[in-house]
């Protein structure tokens, strides 16, 4: 039987926001290395990188997720094919944030070439330790059509 | 004995206000790249996308692409970049959505550009996208130029 959603935890260290600032090409803005700059500009802290959330890849791997949500997706033609992210403010290096994961789409249609395309959307709610909204990811994969003929 | 500060050589983007856009306005193009084989591996290290296709020759072609390519969400983190560089920072996104339509090759460069397409209460919608500009594999003979990603980022900007 499948689980409706999936609840974890993601820390949003500061090591591993700069790792990931450097990685994006992020390496020159001050806001995601020097706590006191950014509070020079009404920042708690250091925040981490709009698409930091992503990590929770190693939070909830796809086969775990898979199992407990029961997509059942094949993986062989899946493709990343949007992501969609609304904030309220950006995460805190420091915290840890608390992920809720559910399937909040999932519907086929026509591929061009013939054949259904599926399309699965992943959405995370992120909150932090007073509950509040910090932001919601929306992951969407698509399943291309089975080669036909 | 007061801390000194060390210059890192970083800087804030330049602050944006309200008044300071209008619908239609394009922003300035920003580049990066071009992007190699260690900006997918550092990418895959830091953001626990550890699928070989991104990293692995031999995986890569087994799986029908003639070499490994950008993740989506790289070249995505590259985009949310310019947005943030365009508005004064990224602490002013309320919004950012985007869909992959093209893959980004070694060598290519992740060209992104923007227009502003309305102001809606207070709320400054923006559309986005990122082209893959390089020569690609040889084997699949692409243009010079395709896009990689079309967005829409929504922001929030102070009002003075």
């Amino acid at each position: 039987m499948a689980e409706e959603k999936i609840e974890f935890e993601l820390p949003v260290t500061e090591e591993h926001v700069k790792r990931f600032a450097a990685a994006v090409g992020e390496d020159d803005n001050p806001l995601f290395f020097d706590a006191q700059a950014a509070q020079e500009l009404g920042l708690p802290g250091i925040v981490a990188p709009p698409t930091f959330t992503v990590t929770q890849i190693f939070q909830v791997p796809r086969d775990e997720r898979e199992q407990r949500l029961g997509a059942n997706l094949d993986y062989a033609r899946v493709l990343h094919g949007e992501q969609e992210f609304v904030y309220k403010r950006l995460p805190l290096a420091g915290e840890t944030l608390k992920g809720t994961m559910r399937i909040s789409k999932d519907f086929e249609k026509e591929g061009k070439r013939g054949g259904s395309m599926r399309f699965v959307t992943y959405e995370t709610k992120f909150t932090d330790a007073g509950d509040d909204e910090v932001l919601t990811a929306y992951y969407t994969l698509i399943q291309t059509a089975k080669d036909v003929g | 004995m007061s801390e000194q500060r060390v210059d890192t050589g970083r800087i804030f983007p330049k602050r944006m206000t309200l008044d300071g856009v209008t619908p239609g306005m394009e922003l300035e193009e920003k580049v990066f790249g071009p992007v190699s084989r260690e900006d997918f591996v550092r990418y895959a290290e830091a953001s626990g996308d550890d699928n070989p296709i991104h990293q692995n020759e031999e995986y890569a072609k087994k799986s029908g692409a003639p070499t490994v390519f950008a993740m989506g969400m790289l070249n995505a983190g590259y985009l949310a970049k310019a947005v943030s560089e365009w508005f004064g920072g990224p602490q002013y996104l309320r919004r950012y959505k985007v869909r992959f339509t093209n893959r980004v090759w070694p060598g290519d460069e992740v060209v992104c550009t923007g227009k502003v397409v309305s102001i809606e209460d207070g709320l400054v919608k923006v559309s986005v996208s990122a082209s893959r500009r390089g020569p690609g594999p040889e084997s699949l003979n692409l243009d010079e130029e395709q896009t990689a990603i079309v967005g829409e980022a929504d922001i929030e900007l102070p009002t003075d």
